[in-house]
């Protein structure tokens, strides 16, 4: 039982893949061996896109996910491995598992476009966005005036005022979220096309390169406005 | 969620809260964030014959967040701007005895340090007229 180890070179876990743990026959089907039937394990190298048997696009059909994710939990579940070997069960707990973070990641729109970014550009930081400095001034004043209200009496004229500024700019910045939220996926379309087409070209590179560094930025600012908001809905409520 | 005492104790007395102008003489602001969490931090040097005489501050984030750049700016203050430049993150992560999920929160300040430092001098070196004109 010569199972390979996913630290070899990128070969080596390709053939690994490839290759039924159990009787060493080559696996053609996603899960299991065609000649001995055994559940054969996600490769950690999977991306959930692929671990879901979704192209890599941004704009998922939530009810084809769901689906999806119906389809191979079945076949994962671990009540169906109670009369199996050890080593079955094993594979089928991790698959599991490997599959409900794949899922939960890909079911939100954030989450997903986070882990795409992660998977186009490396990790977060090599994406290099300029800080939005007009919305971190925005953001330090913004708290100042919640530290005016909260150390205020909240019965006052002041503390009167100040709720009602309070109250529009967690409006308007709930509207921008929103905004954003629709800027993204807008993106998404773009990014599926770019996709689609298949090009690889310098204009397509660039386009490419544009629209991961939006998605960035926008994923950034989304994350300071949904922080200043959620503290301010927890002081007017 | 166990904050070292001196956490604790920049949380509640954070040292120069507050900011200067920006176009205050010998003044240099840096404004950085991490996207990762959400936080913002804001740092000020006032510089005078090449030596920080003041810095302020103003971050939106947790307790870690605001007591490293509460530290940075009593750290900055009579420093010289090359001294001020050797200030890493691994130093306030010891002082402050961060658990290795808030040393993020330390880099953040050590890049408020930096921005600071580059703002005040594109400054400087414009107005000497050794930069461009603009």
């Amino acid at each position: 039982m010569n199972q390979p180890t996913p630290s070899g070179g990128s070969r080596n876990v390709q053939m690994a893949r490839s290759m039924c743990w159990h009787c060493q026959s080559e696996v053609a089907g996603e899960y299991f061996c065609e000649r001995c039937v055994k559940v054969q394990p996600v490769s950690k190298e999977t991306d959930y896109f692929t671990c879901l048997g979704l192209p890599r696009r941004l704009t998922i059909d939530p009810a084809v996910l769901e689906a999806k994710y119906y389809e191979r939990s079945r076949a994962f579940h671990p009540d169906f491995y109670l009369n199996k070997t050890e080593a079955e069960q094993a594979i089928s707990l991790d698959n599991a598992a490997t599959l409900n973070t794949a899922y939960r990641t890909l079911r939100d729109p954030v989450q997903r476009a986070e882990y795409l970014l992660d998977l186009e550009a490396g990790s977060v930081k090599t994406i290099r966005t300029s800080p939005p400095a007009d919305l971190f001034e925005e953001i330090l004043e913004l708290q100042d005036t919640l530290d005016a209200y909260r150390a205020g009496d909240h019965s006052s004229e002041t503390g009167r005022q100040l709720r009602a500024r309070l109250e529009a700019e967690r409006g308007a910045l709930e509207r921008r979220q929103a905004e954003m939220e629709d800027e993204l996926q807008r993106l998404f379309v773009e990014w599926d096309a770019l996709q689609d087409r298949g090009e690889a070209d310098g204009q397509a590179r660039m386009e490419r390169d544009r629209l991961l560094r939006r998605m960035r930025e926008l994923l950034s600012n989304r994350t300071y406005v949904k922080n200043i908001v959620n503290d301010l809905v927890e002081t007017i409520g | 969620m166990a904050y070292s005492d001196k956490v604790v104790d920049h949380f509640n007395n954070p040292r120069n809260m507050g900011s200067f102008g920006k176009d205050e003489e010998g003044v240099g602001t840096g404004m950085v964030g991490a996207p990762e969490c959400g936080d913002v931090m804001k740092l000020q040097i006032k510089v005078q014959n090449d030596r920080i005489v003041d810095a302020k501050f103003k971050t939106f984030g947790c307790g870690s967040a605001i007591a490293s750049s509460s530290l940075a700016t009593e750290w900055l203050k009579g420093k010289t701007i090359e001294e001020a430049e050797q200030i890493k993150n691994t130093d306030i992560v010891q002082e402050l005895n961060l658990p290795p999920v808030k040393i993020h929160c330390s880099v953040l300040a050590e890049d408020a340090i930096k921005a600071a430092l580059a703002d005040y001098q594109k400054k400087a070196g414009s107005k000497t007229g050794t930069g461009s004109a603009q």
